[in-house]
């Protein structure tokens, strides 16, 4: 029985696609599986909860409460596959979070496997948030997101070690398109008849990507 | 056999967290399979009891029958190590017994071995306790401790006021217990289980408990920054024990 998988989308920066990530990866997750559980940990930013409101919950790490009720849910073997978009402002907080509560060992020990999904950018907030983030985060658990819309070239070379995921970029037509509220990926593909148009395969191929991302998760742990 | 070993935790101010401290004590002896008893004088109804029944007796200090409880069996019993928790109020005029019974000269003789874990309040009236508590210490281990139970700083940021408590007694070690979330603290409270029990996400009768995994490991890294600081002053060589690898450290 693969672990209960658990994606945590984050950057310590604002407008990197960070939900962008999060509702294609729920939305791929809910097409394979049936089900997801998505956590919407953000204040001010367009969110996950108003993209799919049937599948995320809102969080926060501000109080220990808060904590509490979500990694809590986060940590249980349920086989329901967690997608959490961290908001920026939570991203110190929440990390400082799982490094004292040991919450990498704690889902080895409970069958859960955290994949930290690290939206890059080239500043250097986001050059520190990664360079701690590879202190913390085994090299298996951490896989940095080149999103090609953001990055416009080449990786900063510290982040472009370990494993990655690349996300490209959308015409911006495309992109206004895709961010209306009631817009789905996976309605996308079942509507749309032809499947040579450039957001079907950006979708597909993203699709076949999450896929690809899941079994090495299962190699890893085999 | 192992010379006896005595530890007292006190303060002169209630509310300063003695007896959490004295709660890790025991965990820390626990972990490190040192064989201890526990007195605790907050008679009738003791805290260190709630959380440690098996190896914890109730005793009034105050009386002579429960002083000779203590002291009389230092060397006729094993285990070795004898804790005891001192009602807040009562660390200086406990100490004063120890002396009048000439517990101090034995210890000073090098016949027990007694360490006074003396937990501060940030107050000037609490820092001025020092002198007096130190006034007992000769041949005995004597560690100042500063036990964040909120933002305090205990004058850090006043390096004369600081010193000129904290430096005056030689020979005394400073302790730094850090603050625990207080949630955490609020759920081991109602849990009455010990820190190491509720860690281990055990009950009280070891049985499987249902604890927030957050809460637990805020517990679990505060433990380890207490116990870090109890390896530092190499606590198990005091009490005259070998330390043993813990499971954590594996």
């Amino acid at each position: 029985m693969p672990a209960t998988p658990v994606y945590i989308i984050c950057s310590p920066r604002p407008q990197v696609g960070k939900t962008l990530l999060a509702r294609l990866l729920s939305e791929f997750l809910l097409l394979k599986n049936g089900n997801v559980a998505a956590f919407d940990v953000n204040l001010k930013e367009p969110s996950l909860l108003d993209y799919l409101p049937k599948v995320t919950e809102t969080a926060d790490v501000i109080d220990t409460y808060g904590k509490m009720q979500l990694m809590d849910r986060v940590i249980l073997d349920d086989g329901v596959a967690k997608v959490i978009d961290l908001g920026f402002h939570a991203f110190d907080e929440f990390f400082k979070m799982t490094d004292e509560i040991g919450l990498l060992k704690e889902a080895a020990r409970r069958h859960v496997a955290p994949q930290i999904l690290f939206v890059a950018d080239t500043d250097r907030a986001s050059a520190r948030a990664h360079e701690m983030l590879r202190g913390q985060i085994p090299r298996m658990n951490l896989v940095t997101v080149d999103n090609e819309y953001v990055v416009r070239g080449e990786l900063p070379p510290a982040m472009a070690t370990g494993r990655l995921f690349r996300l490209p970029a959308l015409p911006g037509f495309l992109k206004t398109y895709i961010d209306r509220l009631n817009f789905s990926f996976t309605g996308y593909l079942r509507r749309e008849k032809d499947s040579s148009t450039e957001l079907h395969q950006w979708t597909r191929r993203n699709y076949i990507a999450f896929r690809e991302l899941e079994l090495s998760l299962i190699l890893q742990r085999s | 056999m192992a010379k006896p070993a005595v530890v007292v935790v006190g303060a002169d101010k209630g509310g300063v967290g003695k007896t959490t401290v004295s709660r890790t004590l025991l965990d820390y002896f626990s972990a490190n399979n040192v064989p201890t008893r526990a007195f605790d004088t907050e008679s009738p109804r003791g805290t260190l009891k709630r959380f440690h029944p098996d190896i914890t007796e109730i005793v009034d200090m105050t009386t002579t029958a429960d002083q000779m409880k203590i002291f009389d069996t230092l060397n006729a019993v094993s285990p070795s190590v004898t804790v005891i928790d001192v009602r807040a109020g009562l660390l200086s005029p406990a100490l004063a017994s120890l002396r009048d019974i000439g517990f101090l000269d034995a210890a000073k003789a090098g016949q027990i071995t007694f360490a006074v874990f003396h937990i501060l309040g940030p107050s000037i009236a609490s820092l001025e306790e020092i002198a007096e508590t130190a006034g007992f210490m000769g041949g005995a281990k004597y560690f100042l401790v500063k036990n964040f139970i909120n933002d305090t700083q205990f004058f850090q940021w006043d390096q004369a006021t600081y010193n000129s408590y904290f430096h005056r007694i030689k020979d005394a070690t400073e302790l730094t217990i850090p603050k625990l979330n207080e949630m955490a603290y609020e759920q081991v409270e109602v849990s009455s289980v010990p820190f190491l029990k509720f860690v281990a996400n055990k009950g009280i009768n070891d049985e499987a408990a249902n604890y927030s995994f957050v809460l637990r490991g805020y517990v679990r890294h505060w433990l380890a920054n207490v116990w870090s600081e109890f390896d530092r002053i190499r606590l198990t060589d005091i009490v005259g024990s070998k330390p043993v690898t813990r499971n954590s450290e594996k």
